[in-house]
């Protein structure tokens, strides 16, 4: 697609005046200009600013001066015990979320495909969780999980189990965030493998059935390279998606209990808000942009998405 | 031979019925939590309470709707979230559809093209949480906190990037030979754009349009620390603070969740056709 320069026809036969000629000559740039100028004011303005906060020590109080504290904000990073346990968070709610996603949307990707193809309406039903507000999802899910009169504890009633505090139990708590980011986004994982195997080329699979492959070596050397750019792109949305996990932990857990669900956007948020300490919620803020960067771009250069 | 066919015809049988018995499964797992909480805002609170559940609500009310949307201000919170949500997507479709035109069509010198779509990428991919210390004080300075118009600034950063993507894989679908014509006919680059690109494009548009509707209506972080009074507050904020560490209002909150999620249902079928595109920022043409 990008090699061709389709589209740069040059000087069109009528013109107005000076303004509107030269207007048409820099179209290209103007067309452009104000989404790079705005996208330039609203992001990496606020990076370099947020630089500039992260070696200074900002009182809560607006008329004390900042006090230039040097790399003091990142020295804090390394001892920050609060710190590494959300960052351990981010990455176990990350990893396991994704995971369960990735395989229950591949898995069921591949089992209804030939089924649900048509049904295009049942297909958008599955489709609704995602584009849920999450702060109702997260609603949703509260009373679902709540203790006392929760549908959760009422099934374990029946089945006979021992009832849960879920989102309130020391060991439940991150398994409920994730349970409830699956039921959210494994939608999504599914849909973009339906696409995927929608696209799959016919004629290689005619010889691999002439070749008696077993339909597990069709899985293996067929579908899933042919995949591989979907699920790349799913995988890199997903991932990104996960790391800036707020909404739902806000309202299940607020962090808790014993910070087993406290993550990293949750963090910077208590560390600039409750405690007002912005130079130090810079600090991570910028670690939290800088691990974001190197994951994003190691995945969109590997896949060559610009392309 | 025969027994091998009535033995594949039999596992084709098995197959589709497990398909479809994992279909029903999925249905009922992915509806039963949007039924339930629909369900709750009907109930008065004993029954919300009730142990067991009330799995269909005996005795329905509309109470939780009359406390949110007539003694409560949950009217005013979904009106900001319209405005915030309209504002911003006029705003981020407008310039995102010239921004991805230009992607689509022009070239330009030393590879920019892929550079600046790239970049125009990686600040989807910024997470939210990281600009809202600078955008938290740029705001105070400017006095803007507790306004709706620096909400649609905020939100434009996140949608602007989306819309930009979205109209540039639009575009790059369309035929450009129909431009060159026009061209030929005597219009100008830009009135190309304008009578012949645009008017084919409009599908897209607004699948584009409602999406940004769609992100910028489900937004909470940002909305959440630049506003704090209620004249500028949005729905999501509005639920949330209905639950404290003290008390949980459930039928007010379900009642407010459960008209949030309304809208949403209805754009998700408007925009079927083009969820997949939407949701891979343009990347996968469903």
């Amino acid at each position: 697609m990008l090699e061709s320069d389709k589209g740069t026809l040059t000087t069109p036969p009528r013109m107005g005046g000076g303004l509107e000629r030269w207007a048409e000559r820099h179209l290209r740039i103007l067309m452009l200009a104000p989404t790079v100028l705005i996208l330039l004011a609203l992001t990496i303005f606020p990076s370099l600013y947020m630089f500039y906060a992260a070696v200074h020590k900002i009182s809560p109080n607006p008329d004390l001066p900042w006090q230039f504290v040097g790399p003091g904000n990142f020295a804090r990073l390394l001892s920050d015990t609060q710190f590494h346990v959300a960052l351990r968070n981010t990455a176990v709610f990350t990893i396991a979320a994704v995971t369960i996603e990735f395989l229950l949307g591949l898995g069921l990707a591949l089992l209804l495909d030939r089924f649900i193809r048509r049904l295009t309406f049942l297909k958008t039903v599955l489709m609704i969780p995602m584009m849920l507000p999450p702060i109702a999802v997260a609603i949703t899910w509260k009373i679902i999980y709540e203790p006392q009169f929760g549908v959760l504890n009422e099934i374990m009633f029946r089945l006979g189990l021992p009832l849960q505090a879920w989102a309130g139990d020391v060991n439940l708590a991150m398994f409920s965030i994730i349970v409830a980011d699956v039921w959210q986004w494994t939608p999504f994982i599914f849909l973009l493998m339906l696409a995927g195997l929608a696209s799959l080329p016919v004629e290689p699979y005619e010889a691999a059935v002439l070749d008696g492959a077993s339909s597990w070596r069709q899985f293996w050397d067929l579908t899933l390279p042919f995949l591989k750019p979907v699920i790349a792109i799913a995988l890199l949305l997903r991932v990104m998606d996960a790391l800036r996990l707020f909404d739902l932990v806000f309202i299940l857990t607020g962090g808790g209990p014993a910070d087993r669900t406290k993550v990293l956007s949750l963090y910077i948020y208590q560390v600039a808000y409750r405690f007002a300490d912005t130079g130090y919620a810079a600090a991570i803020s910028l670690f939290v942009l800088f691990v974001t960067i190197v994951l994003s771009t190691w995945f969109m250069k590997r896949m060559r998405l610009a392309e | 031979m025969a027994t091998i066919r009535t033995r594949s015809r039999r596992r084709e049988m098995l197959l589709r019925l497990s398909a479809y018995l994992v279909i029903l499964v999925a249905l009922v797992l992915t509806l039963f939590p949007v039924y339930w909480i629909a369900a709750n805002s009907f109930k008065f609170d004993i029954d919300i309470f009730a142990v067991p559940p009330e799995w269909l609500p005996r005795n329905p009310t509309l109470k939780h709707y009359e406390e949110a949307f007539i003694e409560r201000p949950f009217l005013r919170y979904a009106l900001n979230s319209l405005l915030v949500a309209a504002g911003t997507t006029i705003v981020s479709v407008a310039f995102g559809t010239m921004a991805g035109y230009a992607l689509a069509r022009f070239s330009y010198p030393w590879q920019w093209r892929k550079q600046v779509s790239f970049w125009i990428l990686s600040t989807r991919m910024m997470p939210p949480i990281v600009s809202i210390i600078p955008l938290y004080l740029f705001f105070n300075y400017f006095e803007m906190l507790n306004t709706k118009s620096a909400l649609i600034i905020a939100y434009t950063a996140f949608n602007l990037p989306f819309a930009t993507w979205m109209m540039k894989s639009y575009f790059q679908d369309l035929p450009v030979e129909l431009e060159e014509a026009a061209m030929v006919d005597g219009d100008t680059r830009w009135g190309a754009f304008l009578h012949v690109a645009l008017p084919l494009a409009r599908p897209g548009l607004a699948a584009t349009a409602i999406f940004c509707l769609i992100i910028s209506w489900n937004e909470f972080l940002l909305s959440l620390i630049i506003t704090l009074t209620e004249q500028s507050q949005t729905l999501p904020i509005g639920i949330a603070g209905r639950v404290t560490q003290y008390k949980t209002h459930w039928g007010e909150i379900s009642a407010a969740g459960f008209m949030a999620c309304v809208p949403i249902v209805i754009f998700a079928f408007i925009v079927q056709k083009h969820l997949v595109r939407g949701l891979s920022l343009g990347a996968v043409k469903g």
